[in-house]
């Protein structure tokens, strides 16, 4: 039986009830095999998960309870954990995707913090001439800049 | 029990460990048919091959994701 489980509409989540089984579809445009993967594997726990791909644009995740018999409410809650955990999995890696440079950045300046302070080499060596960082977009501005007196134009009072 | 799994999200190397792991519990068979790894094992007790079926697909399911999605040389349509 297909059912519209979430009220939500058809082609991105829908999902069918067995005896002892959901089977949920996933629309594969939305949700990528990443985010089906992560939420798959919150559940290995309590059910015996499948996925499959029926078609290049849907995945499908079955999800049968370990225990029996299984209650019907208890395959639909089952359901909506999965379409919950799919979103939250599917937002972390845009997260992740948007922070990558910065994490990287973090990562970096705490692997350089660790080893230790310059050399007099090094010190020797630092090239002074480089800008402090990069600001294309002209953003940063000194205090001093930004708030210094400006000569009154002619004619003010 | 027959558990079809397919190659584009199960990885083979991951569903021979399990095999491997839950050898003693029942003598299986892998074939590849199509786009799927099918996996078949004689038992008499549905309730055991549920139970058998289910941890094995998890288990296949648990190493594909520790290894970061199928084998690479899957060229399945």
């Amino acid at each position: 039986m297909s059912d519209s489980l979430f009220g939500m509409p058809a082609p991105e989540l829908d999902a069918e009830l067995g005896e002892a089984t959901v089977r949920v579809h996933v629309d594969a445009t939305i949700y990528d095999l990443e985010a089906v993967y992560a939420a798959a594997y919150t559940f290995i726990a309590r059910c015996y998960v499948l996925i499959d791909r029926p078609s290049p644009e849907r995945f499908a995740i079955t999800l049968a309870s370990k225990s029996l018999p299984a209650a019907p409410e208890q395959l639909r809650a089952l359901a909506g954990e999965l379409a919950n955990e799919l979103l939250a999995s599917a937002w972390r890696r845009t997260i992740t995707r948007h922070n990558r440079a910065l994490i990287e950045s973090v990562t970096m300046q705490a692997f350089a913090g660790a080893m230790g302070p310059p050399s007099l080499e090094d010190l020797e060596a630092f090239d002074f001439s480089d800008e402090p960082f990069d600001d294309p977009l002209g953003i940063a501005q000194s205090w001093e800049d930004k708030y210094k007196k400006r000569p009154k134009e002619d004619g003010a009072t | 029990m027959m558990l079809r799994l397919h190659r584009r999200l199960y990885s083979g190397t991951a569903i021979d460990a399990a095999l491997q792991r839950f050898a003693s519990l029942a003598r299986f068979e892998r074939e590849i048919d199509g786009d799927y790894f099918v996996v078949r094992a004689e038992l008499d007790d549905p309730a055991r091959a549920r139970r058998i079926g289910g941890e094995l697909g998890n288990f296949a399911l648990g190493l594909t994701v520790e290894q970061g999605g199928p084998d690479r040389e899957v060229d399945a349509p």
